[in-house]
């Protein structure tokens, strides 16, 4: 089971925001896309999420997702969008609900009060989602997309976690705690992929890394071949230096000076 | 991921809230009508013609008319109108993702007033054929495809990439009502005699037109309308989260968008064609009903078309009674219950979301 995106090129008008990016994910593994600011990696999110238009193609388990409408879509994968917006005062309990609209575990009533607690959120249920921090309600959109997609294989189809820089608005605590989740839903079986901007937590928790660079995809492959001086240095524009620190033999960079 | 955890399932609190409201919601909306039906200029009440039924006496003639031609189709109408004001006003919001959408104040209804004005006015000129087929139905078909119309250019002009700027939409809206204004305008100019008197009642907003005819031209389009709007309440519970996500929990975005414009313009479209531009319902009673149970569409439209009927049939009896034997605009009972109302709402939210 694998997520394909083959020769995706977006325009935003004049501009190429995409120009022929390839990206392969397999089942059982998150795969992290990561660049500067810039590079299209939101966009390559919503080029295989459907949300935007593109040329190219994308198979979702072997389908191609043009062909498909979008509860079938929304039966084998959730996307997590950097922002979250929500309008009308609904509970955090509700809009975790919401994520049952595809229908896929919407037998199982327990499944948003069990994602909830996922995110260690259970005794927030009852609150207006507005009262939340930034971070909070980051969480509870994760909670939502974990409830569209409770199980990581369904039917032996693969399930897939998008997410778009999941992390963006947590503490280091709660980074951990969701890199954790994605990693245990790989795990099970299913797929993730996620925009980062952070490379150290990247390293320690992605198996495949894509980067970006300018719309076009400058290396992927696992941390150890992709996290290099060179690339990193090259893709950011900054001196980037990586080492192994013991402990963890994962790549670890460090950075160095403003300038390439 | 299976949690093996004993977690509570929370109670569906606020949905079996809203949903016990659909009952209480229905004996106020009966009550309603029973002080509707009392109340009048003539000495007919409605409990001296329950003890004569009750007795076996017959009715008198004036009894039978003022009842059945005169009370009973304004009270029809009024419910009609209510409803159909306050449940598009509830399904706009959804659709705009704002509680301050409402087809009378977005300029919906001014391009509704338009289409029926067209039809008053210009529906001589039809073809006879196409004016006998359209018959009593012409002034709200167009009054609909007015409404239809200006809620979809105020969607296309106010949404960019998936977000609904408010700001535009309000401002949108004047520019709309001014431009229905304007081309009213003409059209009154232009107008004769009789048109112009069809025509004085869509300024005031008023049930006092009200006729079996009238009835049974809106009473279609109005079922049809809030009836579909009834389907729409998941789709514009997931609406809430933007288009994008709203597409990615499995939802036909665009195919909602559709449906909710046609069920707005054709519930505002019929209700603006036989009472003229009550404003303010839409406003304020999905805003009540969301500070009492949730913002869940799924019971809010049921209970905006329940709480906008009896509102509405309300504020007729106000209108009817304040100023005896004289009648008041029922435009200004409305607008009066409903304006502080909408400026609450702004200055709430002035804190938290910028327009």
């Amino acid at each position: 089971m694998t997520l394909i995106a083959d020769n995706i090129r977006v325009t935003y008008g004049a501009r190429t925001a995409l120009n022929g990016v390839d990206l392969r994910a397999e089942a059982g593994e998150l795969t992290a896309i990561v660049g500067p600011n810039g590079s299209g990696k939101s966009t390559i999110l919503g080029a295989i999420t459907a949300t935007l238009p593109y040329t190219g193609r994308v198979t979702l388990n072997g389908c191609d997702i043009q062909q498909q409408k979008p509860w079938q879509l929304a039966a084998q994968r959730a996307v997590l969008p950097q922002a979250s917006q929500l309008a009308f005062p609904f509970t955090v309990i509700e809009v975790v609900r919401l994520g049952l609209q595809a229908g896929s575990g919407a037998t199982d009533d327990s499944i948003p009060m069990r994602a909830l607690s996922r995110v260690g959120l259970s005794h927030y249920a009852e609150r207006t989602f507005q009262e939340l921090s930034g971070g909070e309600a980051q969480r509870v959109m994760l909670a939502r997309v974990l409830a569209q997609i409770w199980k990581p294989v369904e039917d032996g189809q693969t399930r897939w976690l998008l997410l778009d820089e999941p992390v963006s608005s947590l503490d280091i605590a709660h980074q951990l705690q969701v890199m954790e989740l994605a990693r245990e839903f790989a795990e099970q079986g299913g797929g993730v992929i996620a925009v980062m901007h952070d490379l150290n937590l990247t390293a320690m928790y992605a198996q495949k890394i894509a980067v970006l660079s300018r719309g076009e995809c400058l290396a992927s492959g696992s941390p150890r071949e992709v996290l290099t001086d060179g690339v990193l240095s090259c893709a950011y524009g900054c001196t980037l230096r990586v080492s192994a620190p013991v402990p963890a033999n994962v790549p670890y960079i460090l950075p160095h000076a403003a300038s390439a | 991921m299976v949690a093996t955890t004993n977690i509570p399932i929370v109670s569906r609190d606020r949905f079996a809230k809203a949903r016990a409201l659909h009952v209480i919601l229905a004996v106020i909306l009966l009550m309603s009508a029973a002080v509707s039906l009392e109340t009048g200029a003539t000495e007919v009440r409605l409990s001296t013609l329950v003890c004569k039924a009750v007795a076996g006496t017959p009715f008198s003639q004036i009894e039978t008319v003022v009842m059945l031609d005169i009370r009973l189709p304004r009270l029809m109408m009024g419910i009609l109108v209510g409803a159909a004001l306050a449940v598009s006003g509830a399904a706009m919001q959804g659709l705009f993702r704002n509680p301050l959408a409402d087809p009378g104040i977005v300029g919906v209804g001014a391009g509704a007033g338009l289409g029926a004005i067209i039809a008053i006015v210009l529906g001589g000129f039809l073809p006879a054929a196409l004016q006998s087929l359209a018959g009593r139905h012409l002034i709200p078909i167009a009054a609909f495809l007015g409404g239809w119309g200006s809620t979809l250019l105020l969607y296309r002009v106010s949404t960019r990439q998936g977000r609904t700027s408010v700001a535009t939409m309000l401002l949108a809206g004047i520019a709309l009502g001014a431009l229905a204004g304007a081309l009213s305008g003409v059209l009154v100019y232009i107008a004769d005699d009789q048109q112009l008197r069809d025509l004085t009642f869509w300024g005031l907003g008023s049930l006092a037109g009200a006729s079996w005819t009238k009835v049974t031209a809106a009473a279609p389009l109005i079922a049809l309308s809030v009836g579909l709007a009834f389907m729409l309440g998941r789709g514009l519970n997931g609406l809430a989260l933007g288009e994008a996500t709203a597409g990615h929990i499995g939802l036909n975005v665009e195919r909602l968008k559709s449906l909710t414009i046609l069920s707005v313009a054709g519930a505002t479209g019929a209700a603006v064609a036989v009472s003229g531009g009550i404003g303010f319902i839409g406003i304020v009673v999905p805003h009540l009903l969301r500070l009492a149970s949730g913002p869940d569409h799924r019971t809010l439209l049921i209970n905006a078309a329940l709480l906008g009927a009896s509102l509405l049939v309300l504020a007729d009896v106000i209108s009817r009674t304040i100023i005896a034997p004289a009648e008041l605009p029922i435009g200004i009972v409305t607008a009066v219950m409903g304006a502080p109302v909408f400026l609450w709402i702004l200055l709430k939210r002035r804190g938290m979301v910028d327009l």
